[in-house]
């Protein structure tokens, strides 16, 4: 039996779902948090039937008919999929509102439940709802719940079990209308909404009334400040970076790299004795280069610990309507700051979260623009270079997430030229939830699914990497071990040299650095994992004991970089395209070949030119003068700026024509 | 006039939702905003404007606001 989870955004339905089948799916308190469609059975302890109980959680809808794309799989599912009952989830704090929806739902004739979530707030403010008088009016069980503390789940679940098969008799039946007939859907529509109006006025009696200014508004007037709104904002994301990169995380990334290190140790020696190639194939290559990537994870886990808190206390819708004016002025909606902090977590569920933006343009381009936003990925390689080359100076993490920032500001003004941006008028509308106090527990869980998830990519995807690096390495295309001194003729060495003299205007022209940059787009870890084979070091991290050891001198050294080259090689990594699996999820966001090959083009022509102008600008500053192939660098990106110019004027002219067609079609319809 | 123009805490009638954004106009309709119903400017701001229509708060821009009949 098939249950469908559907209702109006931020009720509460993926925290329910998550209660139920035990799943841990991202939820958040604004509207908009899922964006498609998942599934999975309902434990046992609340299923209490021996068949198989299947929940469906779906993208929240305000009503049948679609607005943004993921309302639209919500209708889709229940009109055409044809599930065995719905629960309907219910936010009993807006009950006016979200029965609007349910008297859709209930004429689908399949069996509906409602849930009247979120009833702990209403007693708090002593709103009552004559439960008993509700089902009675709609026809269908309805029953109190809050699904933050599971409270009434079972008893869902139990009532949609024992409606199955009865069909759903509808209170109010649309009448037979013409559904192109806009007038007539309207006042159709209308007529829905005073059915509402009467049954809510029966069954609520409230005591604090909506329409006036209370506590939380005092909040908001300060957060959604138009200046002090951004300071906040951005004071909240430094400590983020910050307490994640330069306290906390790193304060337990030392002691996990003392246990790598042991293990390390303890591997070397049972292979003494052996094979000196597979000594430094498993120990070095794989022990060590995977280790040095797992070295990383209290950093990631403490920051999904805290962007989980963030996204729980209804922080987020504000953050997107201090931000509206400023994106707006660049061509982005205020939604577009929602991907950009999820991105900083993971860039993929960052440009699938982009989806709840209306308007197509705005939602392409943060789509192609979310990943400047170092993510959890990057954090390994920024903490590395920090930690190697500026002494693990606190700035550094920071100043990375907020040149990801401008970056985006820069792109946005850049798309918004190229493609002519001035015909269509852009709406900004956002629910402002209730603040809650975050849940410690859901960021627990948050932050250990990222750690499965982090270990599992560390185990799979960086380990095959690694060994291959190793093995590439190791040997030349004679399928001979490399003799010391002879490295240049290793199959890695050969494959990555043609693409280090394309960086060579960046001040890294060495092909260790130009192989890991390339298996960092594989995985962005990879870039660690990589320099660790390459250069065998394995320990990051340990700054203080570097220091003490000269070991971060060492590492510096090795690589032969200097602290501007080092920069302009941190940023190339984080600013061109993130990993193949961010650019599949731009390519299934955008829909567009046109707009994903611009996307990449963007993304690889940044991080090239940032890295230029940071080794060329930082090398007269230091005092070195010019740096090398200044004139090469310079020409490859004259190149780039005639072909975006080339570009936005097709595209320019495109949109011209389009628009005028657009407006004769229209003017002839009218 | 528009809901740029309502004065703040006080509850006003929808009148019209002057757009030719049919999306729009029934987006709004959903949440409850159309004519012949309440809708309060909770504050106002230079952005743009908290208001509460039913029991639930937005934000709307100064575009919405000016679209929005009174």
């Amino acid at each position: 039996m098939r249950i469908a989870f559907a209702g109006n955004p931020n009720s509460g339905k993926t925290t329910m779902y998550n209660a139920l089948t035990g799943k841990n799916e991202r939820v958040g308190n604004w509207a908009g948090v899922t964006i498609g469609r998942k599934e999975s059975p309902i434990k046992a302890d609340y299923a209490n039937t021996t068949e198989e109980l299947v929940a469906v959680d779906l993208p929240g809808a305000y009503s049948m008919s679609p607005f943004t794309p993921e309302e639209s799989i919500t209708s889709g599912y229940v009109r055409d999929e044809h599930p065995d009952a719905i629960i309907n989830i219910v936010d009993a704090t807006n009950l006016s509102r979200s029965l609007f929806f349910t008297t859709q739902l209930l004429e689908l004739g399949i069996p509906v439940v409602v849930a009247l979530n979120k009833s702990d707030i209403n007693e708090k403010q002593h709103t009552k709802i004559d439960v008993d008088k509700l089902a009675e009016k709609l026809g269908c069980p309805v029953i109190k719940t809050v699904s933050t503390d599971h409270k009434g789940l079972q008893d869902v679940v139990k009532a949609a079990v024992s409606e199955n098969g009865k069909g759903q008799k509808a209170p109010y039946m649309q009448a037979e209308i013409n559904l192109h007939d806009k007038e007539a859907v309207d006042a159709e529509d209308r007529k829905r909404f005073a059915f509402v109006n009467k049954i809510v006025s029966e069954v609520e009696q409230r005591e604090v009334h909506t329409n006036e200014r209370n506590k939380q508004d005092k909040i908001d007037a300060v957060i959604t400040n138009k200046f002090v709104g951004i300071v906040i904002f951005a004071v909240v994301m430094w400590a983020v970076f910050w307490v994640s990169q330069s306290k906390v995380g790193p304060w337990i990334a030392d002691w996990l790299v003392g246990w790598i290190e042991t293990f390390q140790g303890y591997v070397s020696g049972l292979l003494d004795g052996g094979s000196p190639l597979l000594q430094a194939i498993l120990a070095d290559g794989i022990v060590g280069g995977v280790g040095a990537v797992v070295g990383f994870l209290p950093l990631v886990m403490v920051m999904y610990f805290l962007i989980a808190l963030l996204e729980d206390c209804g922080y987020m819708a504000r953050v997107s309507v201090v931000m509206d004016p400023i994106f707006k002025r660049v061509g982005l909606s205020g939604k577009s700051i929602i991907p950009i902090i999820i991105g900083t977590g993971c860039g993929i569920p960052g440009i699938m979260a982009s989806r709840t933006i209306r308007d197509e343009r705005e939602r392409r381009a943060t789509a192609m623009l979310t990943t400047f936003m170092p993510c959890g990925a990057k954090i390994p390689v920024i903490a590395l270079f920090a930690g190697a080359f500026f002494a693990g100076s606190s700035w550094v993490g920071p100043v990375m997430y907020f040149v990801g920032i401008l970056l985006i500001f820069l792109g946005a003004l850049l798309i918004k030229w190229i493609t002519g941006y001035k015909y269509r008028k852009s709406f900004f509308i956002m629910e402002l939830p209730n603040y809650k106090i975050p849940s410690l527990k859901r960021a627990c869980f948050s932050m250990l699914e990222r750690a499965k998830a982090y270990i599992k990519k560390a185990a799979t995807i960086i380990l095959v990497c690694n060994c291959v690096v190793q093995l590439m390495q190791t040997f030349n295309w004679h399928f001979q071990v490399v003799a010391e001194g002879a490295e240049d003729t290793s199959i890695l060495a050969t494959i990555a040299s043609p693409f280090a003299v394309l960086l060579i205007p960046l001040g890294f022209g060495a092909w260790q650095l130009a192989a890991a940059a390339i298996t960092g787009f594989i995985a962005k870890e990879n870039v660690v994992g990589t320099l660790a084979v390459v250069y065998s070091i394995t320990n990051f991290i340990d700054t203080d004991e570097l220091a003490l050891t000269g070991g971060a001198n060492q590492v510096a050294m090795t690589m032969g970089l200097t602290t501007v080259t080092a920069l302009a090689y941190l940023m190339f990594n984080l600013y061109t395209p993130p990993c193949f699996a961010a650019i599949g999820a731009m390519n299934s966001e955008m829909k567009s070949a046109k707009w994903l090959w611009a996307a990449i083009g963007l993304q690889l022509g940044t991080g090239y030119t940032v890295a230029f102008l940071v080794y060329h600008i930082g090398s007269v500053i230091t005092g070195a003068g010019i740096g090398n192939g200044f004139v090469p660098g310079l020409i490859a990106i004259l190149c780039m700026v005639a072909i975006v110019i080339f570009i936005a004027k097709r595209s320019r002219k495109e949109f011209d024509e389009e628009y005028e067609l657009h407006s004769k079609g229209t003017g002839a319809t009218a | 006039m528009n809901l740029t123009e309502a004065n703040v805490g006080e509850s006003c009638i929808v009148k019209d939702i002057a757009t030719d954004d049919e999306e729009l106009k029934a987006f709004l309709f959903r949440l409850g905003c159309y004519s012949g119903e309440a809708i309060t400017v909770i504050s106002r701001k230079k952005s743009g404007y908290t208001v509460a229509i039913k029991d639930g708060r937005y934000n709307i821009d100064g575009n919405i606001a000016e679209a929005i009949q009174i």
